[in-house]
């Protein structure tokens, strides 16, 4: 009995163990770590706020077609940059994380500047 | 593999998704959660049962609300799960955690096939007399359910950070 109830427990603490792993792991910023960066750019894709996080894609005067990921769509929303906010062709500048894949032209951003107004989807601390 | 990606991501469900405002993509993960909390909680308690915990309740009585539930969370986490996909289904394209996880959930189905077929499983639902070695094939079908499953919600969970 003491032998069955050892297994249990050991398969409890097993399956707790993965669990505890998994929350620890954090989306986060985890795969932006390649220094700050500013990128100036034309609006070729517009904001979209569905699915896990809000997206953009500016083209930089290099001719450079840049991923922007914002925060998820309801924080974007609620820093005042909506889907219809900015306009196709319009030149805004975000700062933020650029991806630590060099290869990769994507950037997790805190700002987006446009037409001197600041959308702060990460607001500083 | 791509082009059924891209197909998923063009579809009428996903433009669909995508027009229901800001709060689509949280509400459809908060389903896939309530399915998978529902499906895992159902499988622990069954196969532990199966792993030889709480001998004294009848494998039957224990199966009656499990497996239901189980079937139940399962058609709500793939549900779900296939309309979290359609948002950006090709920003998955080599995600090597969806590629484990896919896999594996049919490789789970199958053991859930398998389970129902064995004679120790049919004896012990009918609440027959036990043959010798039944409770030992239970236990390991009782433990490859288990694994399966926490590789596939672990998968999953891994797929966004990837």
């Amino acid at each position: 009995m003491s032998y069955r109830k050892n297994i249990q427990s050991a398969l409890l603490a097993l399956f707790f163990a993965c669990m505890a792993q998994v929350a620890s792991a954090h989306h986060g910023w985890s795969g932006n770590t390649a220094g700050e960066i500013e990128i100036t750019g034309v609006v070729e894709t517009a904001v979209s706020l569905s699915g896990p996080h809000g997206t953009m894609r500016i083209r930089d005067d290099e001719g450079q077609l840049w991923d922007i990921t914002l925060a998820p769509g309801p924080r974007t929303h609620r820093s005042g940059l909506k889907e219809s906010t900015v306009p196709l062709g319009e030149t805004v500048t975000v700062q933020g994380q650029r991806n630590e894949d060099m290869e990769m032209y994507e950037a997790k951003v805190r700002r987006v500047i446009w037409n001197g107004k600041e959308f702060d989807v990460y607001p500083p601390k | 593999m791509y082009e059924l990606m891209a197909w998923l991501e063009a579809s009428a469900l996903a433009e669909f998704l995508r027009g229901l405002g800001v709060w689509t993509y949280g509400l459809v993960n908060l389903v896939h959660i309530l399915g998978i909390g529902t499906l895992l909680g159902s499988v622990l308690l069954l196969d532990l049962r199966l792993l030889g915990a709480w001998n004294s309740i009848p494998l039957p009585t224990i199966a009656r609300p499990t497996v239901p539930l189980a079937a139940t969370g399962f058609v709500l986490a793939v549900c779900s799960g296939v309309a979290m996909l359609s948002f950006n289904t090709t920003e998955y394209h080599g995600n090597p955690f969806l590629y484990i996880k896919l896999p594996m959930l049919v490789v789970a189905l199958a053991n859930v096939a398998i389970i129902q077929r064995l004679s120790a499983w049919r004896r012990g639902m009918a609440g027959d007399a036990s043959q010798p070695g039944d409770r030992g094939v239970l236990a390991v079908a009782g433990a490859v359910s288990l694994l399966l499953w926490l590789t596939v919600v672990a998968c999953g969970r891994m797929i966004g950070y990837w």
